[in-house]
């Protein structure tokens, strides 16, 4: 409860001071280019890499991108850039 | 990302295939160890092909042995690996030295003279007369010097005008320029062409040696031949003689000379209106107020506004000022146009004209077109228009 609180107060105040959400709750951003290409930023790691699904850990839960002829062309610490035929990107929290 | 490949380039890197069941792990345990990778391809559930540089690769294989897994590293890209085996390469590399060393080497020498603007004087004369000084192709480039050359020519050949040596590359380019040759100075061992210096109507041809080409009545061009130097035998055989002779030719001169008759003349009033700017370095700021005058001059005078002698303060007090002007019309009377007009087109067609010219003819035409007065003087003239120019290449 006291953490959910908490959670609101940030959520409130850094919509107040218009600064971006995902770096005051430090959720992932996702950008997807077309069909093509998908960034994430601040993910937690690999679970699973596979030409047709690649699973993604994240802060709000496990990011999974369908398609086919997935690549992960690079690969930091605070950030993932998987290419390929896009089809489904789905977030499991 | 074009940049980021450049820069992987540079650095070089290693293409590397990872067998082993818990790949994910081994990819996760690569971020937390800060070890960059790119290109993750998938091969199958059990192989995994990945670029990684080859600071980052000491990490990797470190990782791979603790997770069990096998490597293979299929290729090495890069300037880094390059470089390592060209110096594996050595008669290679004293090959490209050896190149490198030719090209400075044969480039530190004059090639080729190439003498540019000769009419009078044949290309072989001034050639042999710098071989003879020491000036030739296949000379090192240190030991020319321009001034030298310039002297040189202009010593022997005191007729050129003018003269510039440059070396360009492995060519050294004279420029040269003739001044009008003496009949008595010509050589008349070379053959020669009389061509046309004006574009005039043909006289008449007096040709001493060689073959004239016009005759009376016909209109030539400037450059035209109109005394060849080569000559047909009876065989049909073409052989070069040197040409000579006069012609003259009936050439026309022309100026024309504009001027309005209702001339417009300034003066100002006496009014001023001024305003104030400031400017700061090189920015300005006016404070806009409409003008009063509906005719006027500006004028712009800057002072500092701090003189001090130690900091130069770049801000400027600018004064912009107004000074009303008054534009009256004069008048000017026709018929003294249309004589100073005619003065001043005859005084720029002298400047043309040569010494010995006959003048047969000269025609003024005024013209007025609305405010102004156009005169055209036309000078027509009988002058020698030939002039010998070797033949060459």
């Amino acid at each position: 409860m006291m953490k959910k609180n908490i959670e609101n107060i940030k959520a409130n105040l850094s919509e107040a001071l218009e600064l971006p959400m995902d770096i005051a709750l430090d959720l992932p951003r996702i950008t997807i280019v077309g069909s093509i290409e998908v960034n994430i930023f601040n993910h937690k790691g690999i679970i699973e890499y596979d030409n047709q699904i690649i699973r993604v850990n994240s802060r709000i839960g496990i990011i999974k991108v369908i398609g086919s002829q997935l690549e992960i062309k690079n690969i930091l610490s605070e950030e993932i850039l998987i290419v390929g035929n896009i089809e489904k990107v789905e977030i499991l929290s | 990302m074009l940049a980021i490949k450049i820069w992987n380039y540079l650095k070089g890197y290693v293409i590397i295939r990872i067998e082993g069941l818990a790949l994910e792990r081994l990819l996760n345990l690569a971020l937390t160890n800060d070890i960059y990778l790119w290109d993750v391809k998938r091969l199958n559930h059990y192989q995994v092909e990945v670029c990684v540089s080859p600071k980052g690769l000491d990490n990797l294989l470190e990782l791979v042995k603790k997770l069990g897994c096998k490597e293979e590293i299929l290729e090495e890209k890069g300037l880094p690996f390059i470089l390592e085996r060209i110096k594996r390469r050595k008669p290679f590399v004293a090959g490209f030295m050896f190149f490198l060393f030719l090209i400075f080497f044969l480039s530190a020498f004059i090639w080729k003279i190439e003498v540019n603007g000769l009419e009078q004087t044949p290309k072989d004369k001034v050639l042999q007369y710098l071989e003879s000084n020491g000036i030739s192709s296949s000379k090192p480039k240190m030991s020319i010097s321009e001034e030298e050359v310039e002297l040189l020519l202009l010593n022997e050949f005191d007729y050129f005008s003018f003269i510039e040596v440059q070396k360009k590359g492995v060519k050294l380019v004279i420029e040269i320029k003739e001044e009008p040759l003496p009949p008595e100075m010509i050589d008349r061992e070379y053959p020669t062409n009389v061509i046309a210096e004006k574009k005039g109507v043909i006289t008449k041809v007096v040709a001493r040696n060689g073959d004239a080409l016009v005759k009376e009545g016909q209109i030539v061009n400037q450059g035209q031949v109109l005394i060849s130097g080569a000559m047909l035998t009876n065989e049909q055989e073409v052989y070069l003689v040197h040409a000579e002779g006069e012609v003259y030719a009936r050439t026309r001169y022309e100026a024309t000379v504009s001027e309005p008759i209702i001339k417009r003349v300034e003066k100002e009033t006496g009014r001023v209106f001024e305003q104030k700017g400031v400017k700061i370095n090189k920015r300005g700021i006016k404070f806009i107020k409409d003008i009063p005058f509906a005719n006027y001059k500006e004028y712009i005078r800057e002072e500092k506004i701090f003189d001090w002698s130690i900091i130069d303060i770049p801000l400027k007090l600018i004064t912009y000022e107004y000074r009303e002007i008054e534009v009256q019309e004069a008048r000017q009377n026709i018929e003294s146009v249309k004589q100073s007009n005619q003065l001043k087109a005859i005084e720029e067609i002298n400047e043309k004209l040569a010494d010995d010219v006959e003048i047969i003819a000269r025609d003024v035409k005024h013209e007025i077109d609305g405010n102004i007065v156009n005169t055209t003087v036309i000078v027509e003239a009988i002058e020698e228009i030939g002039k010998k120019v070797i033949i060459g290449d």
